[in-house]
């Protein structure tokens, strides 16, 4: 069996609000194994924002030992953490977040931008990806002419478009009707049918219920169902 | 390489896309790269004039002229140079391949078969074309013979021919100067305006000693000397003993002022430095001052803009870009916008340096240099005033950022 792509051992997670010191993350161990679909279920408040942008390596944890695609998080400097993210993390937003000036093809592009090891034909591949997802006919318009479902079709593209090993999805459908929430997760659930790993993070269980696995958040600690 | 034009692109969508912004921008950088291409160009024409003038007055040149500084700023022309000093000077400057009086009527008519123009007589030594680098095109010089004979000949500048004889040629006619036949032997090429800006080629040159006796009325003394040096290299010294040869034959004590004036064509670059320098510096402070402004305008413009563009400088961040990446990013769009700027302020310098031209007597010349000022300054200021709103965007902690 391959290596997990994400090992956290005693993770700890503390913010400087005022003079005080406030533990987020209060000792997460948390394995994610490679083609894994899992989702990470909490309220508001009870840290999960914070596990996700450690998990996205937007941050970086207080203590403990965090393994990430085979890397120690802990060792990397603000480049490092930049190049692992561009190459081993797609990240999926609530509000998508595309470039407004910028064409569906150009957004699902930004990534390969970054990319220290270039890749041909990353426009092919970027078709490729908006073709499985129905957007063939949009390549050429603007995030403002699409629908929110269109909106987080492209965002699912550019996050897959470096072949990140894990898919890490932020509230996916938190700005979505359930019709097109259920769409957005059967496209989560088709992309994880083809290898690849995926983390929703939600407060929703009717989304968590379409992981194979999920993880309670409470209070910094988490638990397992 | 790839990575660099897709840089460019997303810079250039950025550009496109916050239209405003790009639009201050760039006018705000086109007015001061157009001021600084005006003082360019202005600089460049002074000099180039300046060239030219030495090249036609002739470096190795120096003009004697009677008169002291105090009269001639009250408007009064002393005549104090005298066909004795003319001798003197001959005897002892042998390096003086040149030394030829000059006297002149201010304003005579000269007619030919009924038709009439106001002209400048000039009297002058023998070889007028080789005293003044003015090289006749038509016919010849008057001879020494001419001079000893107090002949009634002369040669004509371009513009007196054309007036008095249309297509004919003046050469072997005789035209009427005040009540003086005189025979026309030779027409001198085209000259233009002097560095005041006034027609050269009104003039008719006659043998000096005609002018004197005949149309001046005049003895001794001369308006003007001219002497040409074959020492180029000791021209300042040879200045220095002329102005002492003629204080002692003009018996000047020491303390008094001079009672003529010496001119060598660095005095007349000085003189053309002095008339276009007071406008380069007034247009110079002005495209300094318009510069800075246009750098504020787009700092400020950009550090609304990162503000506005938080969300995506944090998604960027979060798919990868490096801190430099954004640094870049934005440092490319305010090159891209003050280049554009440059360009657009070249041109606009262009065409106001050549409005300017019209108003006034004004030389501009454009070269590459002109351009490649402007294009470095709009550089200097994109990245100079762009890397304040730059560093901030790219030290924007990402998930503050992305925070919904």
């Amino acid at each position: 069996m391959a290596a997990p792509v994400c090992i956290m051992e005693n993770i700890t997670k503390s913010f400087h609000v005022g003079d005080q010191d406030l533990q987020v993350l209060k000792g997460v161990n948390l394995t994610i194994e490679q083609g894994e679909f899992t989702a990470i279920m909490g309220t508001s408040g009870s840290g999960k924002s914070t596990l996700m942008n450690l998990m996205g390596c937007l941050d970086v944890p207080t203590s403990g030992r965090f393994i990430l695609a085979g890397r120690d998080v802990m060792q990397l400097n603000d480049d490092e953490l930049s190049e692992l993210r561009n190459e081993h993390i797609g990240f999926v937003f609530q509000s998508f977040y595309l470039l407004p000036y910028a064409t569906v093809l150009e957004n699902v592009l930004v990534p390969t931008l970054y990319r220290e090891k270039k890749k041909d034909h990353v426009r092919d591949r970027a078709a490729e990806l908006l073709k499985l997802v129905g957007l063939e006919e949009r390549m050429k318009f603007r995030p403002t002419q699409l629908s929110g479902g269109e909106q987080q079709r492209v965002a699912i593209c550019r996050a897959l478009i470096n072949d990140p090993e894990l898919l890490l999805a932020d509230e996916p459908t938190g700005q979505l009707d359930s019709r097109t929430a259920e769409e957005i997760m059967n496209v989560l659930t088709r992309t994880n049918e083809r290898g690849k790993t995926v983390v929703v993070i939600t407060h929703d269980a009717d989304i968590a219920a379409y992981a194979r696995r999920t993880i309670h958040i409470r209070d910094g600690i988490i638990t397992e169902s | 390489m790839e990575r660099f034009s897709l840089l460019l692109i997303q810079s250039y969508e950025a550009v496109k896309a916050f239209k405003l912004r790009t639009l201050f921008c760039l006018v705000s950088v086109a007015l001061g790269i157009a001021a600084i291409t005006i003082i360019v160009a202005a600089t460049e024409g002074a000099y180039k004039k300046a060239f030219d003038i030495v090249a036609s007055f002739g470096p190795d040149s120096v003009m004697l002229m009677g008169g002291s500084e105090e009269s001639r700023a009250i408007g009064q022309r002393e005549k104090t140079i005298t066909l004795d000093d003319l001798e003197a000077i001959r005897q002892a400057f042998p390096t003086a391949y040149v030394v030829a009086p000059s006297s002149w009527v201010g304003s005579v008519t000269v007619s030919y078969k009924g038709n009439r123009y106001q002209s400048q007589v000039v009297g002058s030594s023998s070889d007028y074309s080789i005293v003044w680098t003015w090289p006749v095109v038509e016919g010849s010089d008057f001879t020494e013979d001419d001079i000893r004979r107090y002949a009634n000949v002369g040669i004509m500048g371009q513009e007196v021919a054309r007036e008095l004889f249309g297509d004919q040629s003046p050469v072997g006619k005789f035209v009427q100067i005040r009540n003086l036949p005189v025979q026309i032997v030779g027409v001198l090429s085209e000259r233009g305006t002097s560095p005041g800006g006034g027609s050269l080629d009104n003039r008719i040159i006659m043998p000096y000693t005609t002018v004197m006796k005949k149309l001046i009325n005049e003895q001794r003394y001369v308006h003007a000397m001219r002497l040409r040096f074959t020492d180029l290299e000791n021209i300042d010294g040879r200045v220095e003993e002329l102005k002492r040869l003629l204080r002692y034959r003009h018996r000047i004590p020491d303390g008094q002022p001079d009672d003529f004036r010496i001119f060598t064509s660095k005095d007349i670059v000085k003189f053309l430095v002095a008339l276009t320098g007071s406008l380069v510096v007034f247009i110079g402070i002005v495209g300094v001052i318009s510069l800075i402004v246009a750098g504020f305008v787009l700092a400020n413009l950009f550090l609304l803009s990162v503000k506005e563009r938080i969300k995506e400088i944090g998604i960027r961040r979060a798919v990868g870009a490096r801190k430099q990446d954004i640094l870049m990013q934005f440092l490319t769009e305010a090159v891209m916008i003050t280049t554009a700027g440059g360009v657009v302020g070249f041109i606009l310098g262009l065409v106001s340096a050549q409005l300017l031209t019209y108003v006034a007597e004004f030389p501009v010349y454009f070269s590459w240099k002109a351009f490649a000022i402007g294009l470095v300054l709009s550089w200097v200021v994109g990245v100079g005033f762009g890397l304040h709103p730059a560093r901030q965007a790219a030290n924007l902690v990402p998930i503050e950022a992305i925070r919904t």
